[in-house]
């Protein structure tokens, strides 16, 4: 159950996401990712990708002003 | 009377910004992801806005007039604006609200998109815009190639709409099957958790996107221009005012568009989600490059995706429905060459991401 972090701050949408889905394919079920980003509109794709692709969203929150971070559980 | 541009631009920007709408994200998700998530919304906010607009118009309130049909030029120019928006990350309105949350990538796109929109309109291509815009066919509208009345068209195109909506909802229903996604934690309480802190649903985005686009009709006609919510023109605008002089310029657009930067900038700072926001070098080449493209293609096609997407096609006009699927298929096509492709050749100009064990 390792945990990565990927950070894609200055990245603009649809970069995070993309970067989120390759990131994940090298993980395994139960790994941890925590993605870091400040693409406003990531705050809703990011979790509508967790929810749609079957990942467990484990923490979400803010990190300062205009900035997130959203750990996501790779699921089966 | 030119003040109510920017309270209804200011309700826009804040909308925007709330809801996340993106229109360019709309269309190009529809082929990313086959996703219609706020595809779906955008068309509810045409379908609301073209019932407001027609009964307005029986009522004797308002008098739209469609643009006539130049097919080259709103092919042509909603092509190049798909791709455009691709690259700048964000069509003309989204640019205008990531200006105003602070994104630099965003004032860039914005500065070329209105420099070149003001070379095609005001500049020394105007001449060339207006040829390319005079070589029209036929009927402007649906209901006059039909010879019925705009109720025909509004009547077919709400029902669908209302079909493709229920479906969409109760297919998100079952997908989820008690899923949801995840959202951020609460920082207010009351009035403020609802205006200045959850983000909004795509569908509340649409329906008051086609709400404030029915007042703007309104309130634009009120104020001496016969047009809804328009874009590109304004911003041309504003260039050749600032460059001129020519006060006449600064009409209700001009004020719409800098609503939109207001109130979007209100509605991130209320939020904690206003920051200065710098790309690398690439984004802003990007950006510039789409911001010129977005200025001359939608110069062309008569309107970007709020003038023609939004609000043409609200009036069944083949401008309106012509260019809105050529700057779908713009979006399309630029989304491969620049996000699937170089992703299937593993061989993307930018970094591949970079995974470190976290601590």
């Amino acid at each position: 159950m390792a945990a990565y972090t990927l950070e894609t701050n200055g990245a603009v949408c649809p970069f995070p996401l993309i970067d989120a889905k390759n990131a994940m394919e090298q993980l395994t079920t139960g790994d941890d990712l925590i993605i870091g980003f400040d693409c406003t509109q990531a705050t809703d794709s990011l979790p509508q990708w967790a929810a749609e692709a079957g990942h467990d969203v484990v923490a979400f929150d803010r990190a300062g002003e205009a900035g997130w971070t959203i750990t996501v559980r790779k699921g089966a | 009377m030119i003040l109510t541009g920017l309270l209804i631009g200011a309700a826009l920007g804040y909308v925007l910004q709330r809801s996340r709408f993106c229109v360019t994200g709309a269309f190009r998700d529809i082929y990313l992801s086959r996703s219609t998530r706020y595809f779906t919304p955008f068309m509810l906010a045409i379908a609301i806005q073209a019932v407001g607009v027609a009964a307005l118009t029986s009522a004797g309130v308002l008098a739209p007039e469609a643009a006539p049909f130049a097919p080259l030029a709103v092919i042509g120019g909603g092509l190049i604006f798909g791709v455009g928006i691709i690259l700048a990350g964000g069509c003309a309105t989204g640019t205008y609200y990531r200006a105003g949350e602070g994104l630099i990538g965003s004032w860039v796109a914005l500065v070329f998109y209105a420099l070149f929109a003001a070379v095609m309109k005001f500049g020394p291509l105007g001449g060339f815009t207006e040829a390319a815009r005079a070589r029209t066919v036929g009927s402007a509208t649906i209901q006059e190639t039909l010879g019925v009345s705009v109720w025909v068209p509004t009547v077919v195109f709400a029902g669908l709409v209302a079909a493709l909506v229920v479906w969409q909802v109760r297919r998100n229903a079952a997908r989820s099957a008690g899923r949801s996604a995840v959202s951020l934690p609460a920082r207010r309480t009351g009035i403020g958790h609802y205006l200045a802190d959850i983000p909004w649903s795509p569908w509340v985005g649409g329906v008051l996107l086609g709400l404030i686009a029915i007042l703007a009709w309104v309130a634009s006609t009120a104020a001496g221009r016969n047009g809804g919510l328009g874009i590109t023109t304004p911003s041309a605008k504003i260039v050749t005012f600032l460059s001129t002089g020519d006060v006449t310029l600064v009409d209700w657009s001009v004020m719409l568009v800098l609503g939109i930067l207001v109130g979007s900038f209100i509605a991130a700072k209320l939020a904690g989600e206003f920051r200065w926001r710098v790309p690398d070098a690439s984004t802003i080449l990007r950006s510039a490059g789409g911001g010129v493209a977005m200025g001359v293609g939608a110069a062309l096609a008569g309107g970007c995706t709020i003038g023609n997407s939004l609000v043409e096609t609200s009036l069944f006009s083949y401008q309106g429905w012509v260019s809105l699927i050529a700057i779908i298929l713009g979006t399309w096509g630029a989304a491969w060459f620049l996000l699937v492709r170089p992703q299937r050749a593993a061989a993307s100009n930018r970094p591949a991401p970079v995974l470190t064990p976290a601590a």
